[in-house]
């Protein structure tokens, strides 16, 4: 729908010199790690089939391309940086034991390596439509409401028709379809709170109740904050999933915090958290399970806490330098040395052959990932687009921390995944979808543009509240 | 509401902050960023701690899938103390390597590796060294890394004697029983011996491992042979244990050799009141109505005068001066050991059991190995040294990574470390003491020890304890011996002591 709009307004081609160079180092290193790789399994120098790595350098120049024909000024780090995070995942997959995955799809059968090309691929296909092809996000933020409570009813029908995975219920299959609705819901959550602390920050960042020794903000204000709250245990509960929850509130307070700098909400978030915690870890015997287990795995590791201590036994053999690509030992005997390698575990997967210096790259990149977020989120034009950009950094930046510090037994383990890195469609496609809508957010404006948008806004606005308003009035 | 909508819907070109509108949010991002980033610095802190500082451990863990992935590849040898080798890899087949045992008697403690039932004894607990897997720490393993081949097989070099395993296995055969022999000056292992044995070559080979290892774990708990006696059978310590009463006695200062209790020849008859229970004795009849000091009291193994001198040191000091000699927790020792107690773990409940303890009945539990620790210590005038039977690791190159020998604990003073090896050496060469633990005697060696008999209720033999060490004035051997229902400790256990000692000293150029 946004395209017509976004001929009328195409400015000429421009050079994304930065991107380039940055894309070319980046197609280097993971060109030096396939000789590497190659080189140590085959036991001579040898690039064996770069195939796969061609195809990954080939799919990053379109997006760059696609970047340089729109032409809009805007951020030139975050693909590189996700583009060498991608490629990291298709060398890992491509040395892991491809029979872990294996799918047949239109009478090919493709395993692990080819199945995370494909995903990379499609990822990086979504974020270019959406970088280039959103030019308005009136619909994103005006129907806040809308978005919430299709974020409810997703997770309401992974209640109902989810199956279950490694004991949570997190897959929906409907037909030849499966995803995990979570990596979905992620982005449903940001964009409804972006909207809605966009729309009501000044009201909550006043003091205007009171609760004991806590000033609080109107209570009709406090209350969505609750329902996220509730959302969250909800998860846990219904979905057993306690990564995602831990996410999705961790994400909630981080950005209530930037939309009301108010310290007491933040501390009041804490308080709930541990509450929540406590009541859960009381009543549930699978979350006293994980926590049993992350105290003390190696009182179990031939049992439960078997894969974490298999985990650290590859952040151990890895050392500072790692082994190498190549050099671990990703089998023994017949299965995979830590079970869900390729899912939970990449990480220390990655640790054992890149040592303590490739995990410290890699937290690196995130690290760079989250600057160069938090500064498209202060430059952005307005404040859904800042909460927004906000919002979407902290989803990938707070994940990739929940998971390593799992892997690395710092806090107890949650099943989910390393963005970008770790095995799986739905969680690639999300990052994408993140991936897209950052670089629409990053846009420079240039002067007079946004006079020239305020036409086909206004337009846009119109039909739309037409359409969606019916929805708004019923839920509230 | 809806005019509050309709307005965020309108004002985004321009944004007006009004001055009570709420704050701007760069701020905010600002201290969020510096946030993350003190989260992922932590995080790589985490990683370091893994990858750096427990890399060692981890990478060396027996349960390492690294350690279990290598059990066909070839390893370093294992080696009694004058280099008989007691383990080796031998080719096999199709570039295959196996593991082969020439002298199944060393077996408790080398253990066995076999791909197919994984591994025991030292070879799991030194599977790393033996396979040579570098800790991936320091330049010398990152050098490595850069070669074909990662392993560095080291041989492991005992201080187990041959001479002295294969006689204190037959001093043993035919009996469920262990033996353990330790030099108390430096904590080296001459010899450990648990019967019933097993063969680990048939347990190694394809053609009868599988069998042989069904019929041994078939085998009932009481007759099992993979269990290895001398480190985790866990034994009610009888009269032994006496002597880590006197131990707690002297070091307490609750006792002193001369203390008697003038109560004691009466409560020979009518048996001695604790919380309205009466602890028993009445079995040495000659000291007749003459009330026992340390030395006469340790010979005829009064078990009255040890009941009032643990009552007299109190059950919380009775538990911290067993904690000095190893009791409470698993002895750290080259292979897994199982923990000795006093008190079952639980504290004392009441004077009973503290009285009972006291004379080595009760919830007391001892380990062969820990009940050597206790001789040795006293052996030792009171320092208990590590005990260690790896004495070394040799490298390919022929270079020597030696295992010095080091104190563990200072137990107590030489002054009273001597009273008790007086009492003990009393025990065999007195004449009070002959009819119990004399049998140890070497000729010519002045010889010190203490008999057990312990009794576990019901019908069966009492298990028979011996713990010594000879010679008395320089100590060059402790010893503990039991043998499952071998009646009194003169017995079984006390002949097979003073004959593995004897034998040592015969052995010693």
């Amino acid at each position: 729908m946004a395209m017509a709009a976004g001929r009328a307004s195409r400015v000429r081609p421009r050079w994304r010199g930065r991107e380039a160079r940055l894309l070319v180092v980046v197609v280097v290193v993971l060109a030096v790690g396939w000789l590497g790789l190659a080189s140590t399994v085959a036991g001579e120098l040898t690039i064996g089939q770069p195939a796969p790595l061609v195809v990954l350098a080939v799919m990053l120049g379109v997006v760059h391309v696609a970047l340089v024909v729109d032409g809009r000024r805007r951020d030139q780090v975050l693909l590189p940086v996700v583009g060498l995070l991608m490629g990291l995942s298709l060398l890992l997959m491509s040395r892991l034991p491809q029979d872990l995955v294996v799918q047949s799809l239109a009478g090919v059968e493709l395993s692990l390596a080819g199945i995370q090309l494909l995903w990379i691929g499609l990822s990086l296909a979504v974020a270019a439509t959406v970088a280039v092809g959103l030019r308005n996000d009136l619909w994103l933020r005006s129907y806040k409401y809308t978005w919430a409570v299709a974020g409810i009813a997703l997770l309401l029908l992974v209640f109902v028709l989810g199956q279950e995975t490694n004991g949570a219920r997190l897959t929906l299959r409907i037909g030849p379809f499966a995803g995990q609705p979570s990596e979905l819901l992620k982005i449903i959550l940001v964009v409804f709170l972006a909207a809605y602390l966009a729309d009501n920050r000044a009201l909550l960042a006043g003091r205007d109740s009171r609760l004991g020794p806590l000033r609080l903000p109107p209570l009709p204000y406090l209350l969505p904050m609750l329902v996220i709250w509730g959302l969250a245990l909800a998860t846990v509960v219904v979905q057993r999933d306690l990564g995602a929850a831990l996410l999705f509130y961790g994400v909630f307070l981080l950005l209530l915090y930037v939309a009301t700098q108010r310290r007491d909400l933040l501390a009041f978030g804490v308080v709930l958290f541990v509450v929540g915690g406590l009541v859960l870890y009381t009543l549930f015997p699978h979350v006293q399970d994980r926590v049993a287990i992350w105290l003390d795995p190696f009182a179990t590791a031939q049992g439960a806490g078997f894969q974490i201590v298999r985990g650290l036994f590859a952040l151990g053999r890895g050392g500072v330098l790692g082994t190498g690509l190549g050099g671990g030992l990703p089998t023994v005997g017949s299965g995979p040395s830590i079970p869900a390698v390729h899912t939970d575990f990449v990480f220390d997967a990655l640790g054992e052959e890149l040592g303590l210096a490739g995990g410290l790259a890699i937290l690196a990149l995130y690290a760079l990932f989250a600057e160069r977020g938090l500064r498209i989120a202060a430059g952005a034009r307005d404040e859904f687009r800042t909460l927004l950009a906000a919002g979407l950094t902290l989803v990938i930046v707070v994940q990739a921390a929940i998971i390593v510090a799992g892997n690395a037994k710092l806090i107890p383990l949650t099943g989910i995944t390393l963005p970008w890195i770790a095995y799986g469609g739905s969680s690639m496609l999300a990052g994408g979808i993140i991936l897209g809508l950052l670089l629409a957010v990053a846009v420079e404006d240039r002067p007079g543009a946004a006079i020239e948008r305020v036409g086909w806004r206004e337009r846009l606005g119109d039909a739309s509240r037409a359409a969606a308003g019916r929805v708004e009035r019923v839920v509230r | 509401m809806i005019g509050r909508r309709r307005r965020s819907n309108t004002k985004e070109v321009v944004q007006p902050r009004s001055p009570g509108g709420p704050p701007p949010m760069a701020p905010a991002l600002l201290r969020v960023g510096i946030g993350l980033f003190v989260v992922y610095a932590a995080i790589g802190v985490g990683l370091g701690w893994w990858g750096v500082v427990e890399a060692g451990r981890l990478t060396t863990d027996p349960g390492n899938p690294l350690v279990l992935a290598a059990r066909e590849a070839p390893r370093g040898e294992i080696l009694d103390a004058r280099g008989v080798v007691l383990a080796e890899s031998v080719r096999e087949g199709r570039g295959g390597w196996r593991r082969n045992y020439p002298h199944p008697e060393a077996e408790p403690l080398i253990g066995y590796l076999s791909p197919r039932f994984g591994a025991s004894g030292l070879e799991r607990s030194y599977g790393a060294e033996l396979l040579g897997i570098g800790d991936g720490v320091g330049t010398e393993s990152l050098l490595r890394k850069l070669q074909r081949d990662p392993y560095d097989e080291q041989d492991l070099l005992l201080s187990l004697d041959l001479r002295l395993q294969r006689r204190a296995m037959r001093m043993l055969r035919g009996e469920r029983g262990a033996i353990v022999a330790i030099e108390p000056a430096t904590g080296r292992i001459l010899a450990l011996a648990s019967t019933p044995t097993y063969d680990p070559n048939r347990i190694v080979d394809p053609a009868t491992g599988a069998a042989y290892f069904e019929e041994l774990l078939d085998r009932p708990p009481k007759d099992s042979a993979l269990l290895d006696r001398a480190t985790r059978g866990v034994y009610t310590p009888g009269s032994v244990l006496k002597m880590v009463t006197a131990v707690a006695g002297l070091g307490s200062d609750a006792i002193t050799p001369a203390t008697v209790y003038p109560a004691q020849p009466a409560e020979e008859v009518t048996g001695m009141p604790v919380d309205g229970f009466r602890v028993r004795d009445g079995h040495h009849p000659q000291t007749g109505d003459r009330a026992l000091a340390l030395d006469p009291a340790t010979a005829v193994s009064c078990n009255i005068y040890f009941a009032h001198t643990g009552l007299n040191v109190g059950g919380d000091a009775f538990l911290a001066w067993g904690a000095r000699l190893g009791f409470g927790a698993p002895i750290p020792f080259d292979v897994p050991t199982a923990a000795s107690s006093l008190d079952g773990g639980d504290g004392f409940v009441d004077d009973v059991e503290l009285a009972n303890a006291a004379y080595g009945q009760g919830e007391a539990q001892a380990t062969p190995l820990q009940m050597a620790l206790v001789a040795a210590a006293i052996a030792e005038r009171g320092t208990l040294m590590t005990p260690h039977v790896v004495d070394g690791l040799r490298a390919a190159d022929g270079s020597i990574d030696e295992v010095e020998p080091s104190a563990w604990r200072q137990v107590l003073d030489r002054g009273r470390a001597d009273s008790i090896a007086d009492a003990m050496r009393g025990a065999v060469e007195s004449r009070l003491g002959r009819p119990y633990a004399g049998a140890a005697k070497i000729p010519g060696v002045v010889t010190a020890g203490k008999s057990g008999t312990a009794e576990l209720g019901g019908e069966g033999e009492p298990d028979s304890w011996f713990i010594g060490f000879a010679p008395a004035g320089d100590p060059k051997i402790a010893v503990a011996v039991i043998v499952e229902g071998g009646g009194t400790g003169s017995q079984a256990a006390v002949p097979i002591g003073g004959d593995i000692m004897g034998a040592w000293l015969r052995l010693q150029p």
